[in-house]
C-alpha cells in the first residue's frame, strides 16, 4: 500500500499536467461534438477557448476575482460572442460555415495580437496556478451529464432531426435557427470554460495557441474518436493527448509514428474509433464464432 | 506495455540513485528539437553535448561525470511543462537547461521554481523571465543590454541625426525588440522619422520602404527575423535607399548576409557571440564544433556550450550528498557566484530586477560584441 501511494505521488507529480490536458481536451472535443450533432461544421471553438482563456486570465490578474467566478466569466464571455455572431454566421452551412468560423477565429487572434491589455504577441504570463484535478473532473462530469441529458431531451431530438434533414425538421415545426444558435452558444460556453481551466494551470497564454492549428486539432479529436455519441470525442481527446507522451521513448521518430497512427486510424476506421454499431457487430461475431 | 518503460525507468533511476555519489551528475536538457523552433533547439543541444563531452574527457567535475538527459519540448508550452515534470520528478535531474523559447519558459519555469530546482535558460531573452522566481537563471543576454550599445556605436560611427524604424508587430520576439529599440532611441535622443510595421510571412515591403525613403533617415533600425530582414534589405537597395541598417538579435545569422549579399553592407549588429571572436577558447570551440557536427556553430550553440561550463564551475564548489533536494538547493546557492571566461566572453550573474520587487532569479551580466558587416561577413567593430 505504501509502495503504491509513494509511486502514485511520483506518477502524479510527473503527469498531473498531462492528465489535466486530457480533461480539458475532452471538454473541447465535446464542445465541437455539440455543434456537429446539430449538423454544423463550426471551427470557432479554438477562438472561443481563447476568449475564455484571456477573459479569465485578465480577471484573475487585474481584478483578483475568485476562481469559480473567473471560470463562469470564462464561459459566459465566448457564449455572448457566439450569440452575437451566431445569427448572421449560422445562416451559412457546410464548408461556407467552416470558412466563416475560421475567419472569425483569425479575427479574434489578430484582435488579441493588437490589444495592449492582452500583452499583444508576448501574451500574458504569471497566471497563478488555480486549477486543481477535481475542478476539471467535476466540470467534465457536469458537461457529460448535461450533454447526455440534452441528447435524450426534446432539444437533443431537435438537433438530431436538423442534422439528418434540415428541411424536414423545419416542416416538422422545429425552429431550426433557434436550435442551431443554442448549439453554437452552448459549444462556445464549454470551450470557454475549458480555456479558462487551461490558462490557470499552464501559467502562460499567447495568441498563437488559439489559431487555425488548434481549431483543426479540436476537430481532429472529435472526428478521430467518432461523433456518434459522447464517448467518441473523449476517447479521441485522450488518445491525441496521450499518444505523443507514450511515444516519447522513440525520440526522433516520435512525430512520424504519431502521424502514421492518425493516418491509419482515418484510413481503416473512417467513422472514428468509437463506433457503437461496429463494436456491437464485432462482439456478436465473437460470440457467434465461439458458439 | 504501458507500464513497462515506466518500471524500467524507475529501476534504472533507483540504480542510478545508488551510484550517484560516485558516478554521474544528471542534468536535464529540454529543448525544441522538432517543430518551428528546432533550428535553435538543435544548435543548443549540440552545444551542450560538446561541452559535456569535453568536461567528461577531462575527468568530469570532482571526478563525477556529467550525464545529459535530453528531451524534446517541441517549442510548445504544454510539452514544456510535461518535459520539465518528467525530468524533475521522474529522472530526478539536478537541474534543467532550457526551454528554447521564452514562451515555453513562462509556462515551464514556474514548475521548476515550485519544485525548488534550478532552471537555466540559454536562449530566453524576454523581459520578466527571471521574475518567475529565485531558481531561474539565464545566460542569454537581454535585448535591453545589447541594443543600447549597438545604437550608440552606430550613431557614433555614422554620425546619425535621425533614423527610421521597421519591425514585425505580430511576433513576440520582434515586438519586444521594437519596444527596447523605441526606449533606447528616446533615451539617446535620436529622432525617429517614421515607424513602419509588417506581419510575419510578408514578402513585399516596398510600401513601407518607400515611406521610409521619403522620410529621408540616416539609418534604418530593424527589429526583424532573418527571413524578413533579407528581403527588407534587398528591396531597400532596389528602391535606392542607400542608408545603413541597425539590426536586433534577429540579424544574428551569417546566412542572412550570405543571402542579402552586398545589400547588408555596413549593417551594425550587436551579439553575445560571433565566430570571429579571436579568443583562444572560442577558436577551440568553433574548431571542435565543426569537427563534431560538420557545420558552423551559431550564437545559440555557443550559449548552450557556455551554460554547461558555468554550471560546471558552480558544481565544483558543491559537495554532492546524494540527497537530491539538498543538492538542488546547494546548486541554487552556488550558481550565482559562478564566473567563467567562455566563448561568449567573460561571464557573471547579476540579480534580476523584478517588477513586483520580490526576489527574482539571475540575469546575465555580460557585454555584447558589436559587429559591422563587411563584404557579407561579420567583422568585430573596432571603435577608433
Amino acid at each position: 500500500m505504501e509502495w503504491l501511494t509513494a509511486n502514485f505521488g511520483d506518477f502524479w507529480s510527473t503527469y498531473s499536467t498531462l492528465v489535466f490536458s486530457v480533461g480539458v481536451h475532452a471538454m473541447l472535443a465535446l464542445s465541437i461534438w455539440l455543434t456537429l450533432s446539430c449538423g454544423l461544421l463550426s471551427l470557432a471553438n479554438a477562438a472561443f477557448m481563447g476568449i475564455g482563456a484571456y477573459v479569465s486570465a485578465l480577471l484573475t490578474l487585474n481584478l483578483g476575482w475568485s476562481f469559480p467566478a473567473v471560470l463562469l466569466a470564462g464561459g459566459v464571455a465566448p457564449a455572448a460572442v457566439a450569440l452575437l455572431i451566431g445569427a448572421p454566421v449560422l445562416r451559412l452551412s457546410g464548408v461556407y460555415l467552416a470558412m466563416a468560423t475560421l475567419a472569425f477565429g483569425e479575427v479574434v487572434r489578430i484582435t488579441v495580437l493588437n490589444l495592449e491589455i492582452t500583452g499583444g504577441p508576448e501574451g500574458l504570463n504569471g497566471i497563478p496556478l488555480s486549477t486543481e484535478g477535481w475542478h476539471i473532473a467535476l466540470l467534465l462530469a457536469l458537461t457529460i451529464y448535461g450533454l447526455a441529458r440534452l441528447r435524450r431531451s426534446k432539444v437533443g431530438r431537435a438537433f438530431e432531426a436538423i442534422k439528418e434533414d434540415e428541411v424536414a425538421a423545419r416542416l416538422m415545426g422545429i425552429n431550426v435557427d433557434r436550435y442551431k444558435l443554442l448549439a453554437f452558444t452552448l459549444g462556445g460556453f464549454i470551450a470557454g470554460v475549458a480555456g479558462a481551466l487551461n490558462a490557470h494551470f499552464t501559467f502562460f497564454i499567447s495568441p498563437r495557441e488559439y489559431g487555425f492549428e488548434n481549431a483543426v486539432d479540436i476537430l481532429t479529436m472529435a472526428v478521430l474518436g467518432g461523433v456518434s455519441d459522447l464517448i467518441g470525442p473523449m476517447l479521441g481527446a485522450a488518445i491525441l493527448t496521450l499518444l505523443p507522451e507514450l511515444l516519447r521513448s522513440l525520440h526522433d521518430f516520435r512525430s512520424l509514428v504519431n502521424g502514421a497512427v492518425l493516418v491509419l486510424v482515418v484510413l481503416f476506421l473512417p467513422k472514428g474509433i468509437w463506433e457503437p454499431r461496429r463494436i456491437r457487430a464485432w462482439f456478436q461475431r465473437m460470440i457467434g464464432g465461439r458458439a | 506495455m504501458r507500464f513497462l518503460p515506466k518500471t524500467l525507468a524507475l529501476v534504472s533511476a533507483l540504480a542510478c540513485a545508488g551510484l550517484a555519489q560516485a558516478a554521474d551528475i544528471k542534468i536535464g536538457v529540454a529543448e525544441a528539437l522538432t517543430g518551428g523552433a528546432a533550428q535553435y533547439g538543435v544548435s543548443i543541444r549540440n552545444g551542450f553535448q560538446l561541452a559535456a563531452e569535453e568536461i567528461n574527457a577531462k575527468g568530469g567535475i570532482n571526478g563525477n561525470k556529467i550525464q545529459l538527459v535530453i528531451e524534446d519540448e517541441q517549442g510548445k508550452k504544454e510539452e514544456g511543462i510535461n518535459v520539465f515534470k518528467k525530468l524533475i520528478f521522474q529522472d530526478k535531474v539536478l537541474m534543467v537547461f532550457g526551454p528554447t523559447l521564452s514562451n515555453s519558459m513562462f509556462a515551464a519555469g514556474p514548475v521548476a521554481n515550485a519544485a525548488k530546482t534550478v532552471v537555466f535558460g540559454t536562449s530566453n531573452t524576454a523581459n520578466g523571465i527571471t521574475d518567475i522566481g529565485p531558481y531561474v537563471f539565464r545566460n542569454s543576454v537581454m535585448e535591453s543590454d545589447v541594443l543600447p550599445v549597438t545604437v550608440a556605436t552606430a550613431t557614433k560611427h555614422y554620425k546619425l541625426k535621425k533614423v527610421a524604424v521597421i519591425y514585425g508587430n505580430d511576433d513576440a520576439f520582434t515586438k519586444s525588440g521594437y519596444d527596447v529599440f523605441k526606449k533606447v532611441l528616446e533615451d539617446q535622443k535620436l529622432p525617429v522619422t517614421t515607424t513602419e510595421t509588417y506581419v510575419k510571412g510578408d514578402v513585399d515591403f516596398k510600401a513601407q520602404l518607400t515611406k521610409i525613403k521619403a522620410s529621408n533617415p540616416d539609418a534604418v533600425v530593424c527589429s526583424c527575423l532573418a527571413e524578413e530582414a533579407a528581403n527588407i534589405m534587398l528591396q531597400a537597395r532596389g528602391l535606392g535607399l542607400k542608408v545603413p541598417f541597425i539590426g536586433g538579435n534577429g540579424f544574428n545569422s551569417p546566412k542572412l548576409f550570405e543571402i542579402s549579399k552586398l545589400a547588408g553592407e555596413g549593417t551594425f549588429v550587436g551579439s553575445p557571440w560571433s565566430n570571429t571572436n579571436p579568443a583562444p577558447v572560442n577558436k577551440a570551440f568553433v574548431a571542435a564544433y565543426e569537427k563534431k557536427f560538420g557545420g558552423e556553430p551559431n550564437q545559440f550553440a555557443a550559449q548552450g556550450y557556455d551554460a554547461l561550463y558555468i554550471a560546471a564551475a558552480a558544481l565544483k564548489d558543491v559537495k554532492l550528498t546524494g540527497d537530491i533536494n539538498a543538492d538542488r538547493e546547494a546548486l541554487k546557492n552556488a550558481l550565482p557566484k559562478a564566473t567563467i571566461s567562455g566563448v561568449t566572453g567573460p561571464f557573471k550573474f547579476r540579480p534580476a530586477v523584478t517588477k513586483n520587487g520580490k526576489p527574482g532569479g539571475w540575469d546575465a551580466d555580460q557585454k555584447p560584441f558589436i559587429y559591422l558587416v563587411k563584404g557579407g561577413k561579420f567583422t568585430l567593430y573596432d571603435a577608433k
